[in-house]
């Protein structure tokens, strides 16, 4: 078994990460391309063929939200881009699956909105909690006012209404930042303005 | 009270577009996991927004622990990085498993058979 095979295939190999010693480990090969099984219906229309895990948001707009949070400057490789794709997905069930089963325990059907921020607080995102409240009380004051009805349900067409600019107004708001100090700050709720709350949370 | 900027495609930061993910995919993923079945119109908003928040998040805590090899690009790499060093980003360890080199794999692999070898049991 000479070192400098490129033996890349796994299967072949017949082993896994699970002999090392920390963490995960996938085997990469010399030329990464990058392109392993992932998506490639990830514009265009869903077809019913996909599997389950399958099913990601669009490229382009993940992408777009993350040119916007990093800096000017900062690049994204494609690989990069795919795979935050990946996560989404996984976040999105996380959250879902875990407050369904709250749903579940309390013997409801509909997963609602608290359940959503109870997951997330939970789950260790309690960070994004405040501002989507905000959000969330901002959205449904949009609503009403456009459809002069309060608490309307609205079907499936939500998304392409949600896309009407119903939230030009910035909120005046005073926040209770990550940090816990209150202060007063225009949360503008644009996708891509960078929130101030989020802003301020150490990633370091 | 509408101020439209029509165009859909304007990156500026005088986009006023309020949500820049499809919410109807979004309720395709979270109906893909078992038992799920009444999404409120509050949830599904709240997941959406929060996916965006959650790309941010993500985007800019790799992107600060050092983009890997090339300067100031962020890779593949980074991500796992900061999966593994991110409390909150655990759950995400299982898909973004850190890349090796098949020859450090196996270089590796006979190293810890050469350790098996060479341990005593002594418990």
């Amino acid at each position: 078994m000479d070192g400098d095979s490129s033996t890349t295939d796994a299967s072949q190999l017949g082993i896994t990460g699970e002999y090392m010693a920390s963490g995960h480990y996938v085997l990469q090969s010399q030329d990464d391309d990058g392109e392993e099984n992932l998506n490639d219906h990830d514009d265009g229309g869903i077809k019913e063929n996909f599997r389950e895990q399958d099913i990601y948001l669009p490229i382009a707009n993940v992408a777009r939200i993350m040119k916007n949070a990093v800096p000017q400057t900062g690049k994204i490789a494609k690989d990069a881009k795919e795979c935050v794709q990946e996560c989404v997905s996984e976040f999105i069930s996380f959250i879902t699956s875990e407050a369904s089963e709250r749903c579940h325990q309390e013997k409801r059907k509909t997963i609602n909105g608290e359940d959503i921020l109870f997951a997330m607080s939970t789950l260790g995102f309690d960070m994004y909690v405040e501002p989507l409240k905000l959000y969330l009380q901002k959205f449904r004051e949009a609503m009403k006012g456009e459809k002069g009805i309060p608490g309307v349900a609205v079907g499936d067409g939500l998304g392409d209404e949600l896309t009407d600019d119903s939230f030009t107004n910035p909120l005046p708001a005073g926040i209770i930042t990550a940090d816990g100090q209150q202060q007063n700050v225009m949360v503008y709720t644009t996708s891509y303005q960078q929130i101030p709350t989020v802003q301020q949370i150490q990633f370091s | 009270m509408s101020q439209n900027t029509p165009d859909k495609d304007d990156q500026s930061s005088t986009n006023k577009k309020a949500i820049s993910l499809p919410i109807s995919r979004v309720r395709l993923i979270m109906k893909s996991s078992p038992d799920v079945s009444c999404i409120n119109q509050d949830a599904l908003f709240l997941t959406t927004k929060a996916t965006e928040l959650f790309v941010q998040h993500l985007a800019v805590a790799s992107f600060n622990n050092g983009p890997g090899k090339e300067t100031n690009s962020l890779c593949y790499t980074d991500l796992a990085n900061a999966a593994e060093e991110t409390e909150t980003f655990h759950f995400l360890t299982d898909i973004l498993p850190k890349k090796i080199f098949a020859r450090d794999y196996l270089q590796s692999l006979e190293q810890m058979q050469e350790n098996d070898n060479d341990d005593d049991p002594d418990f």
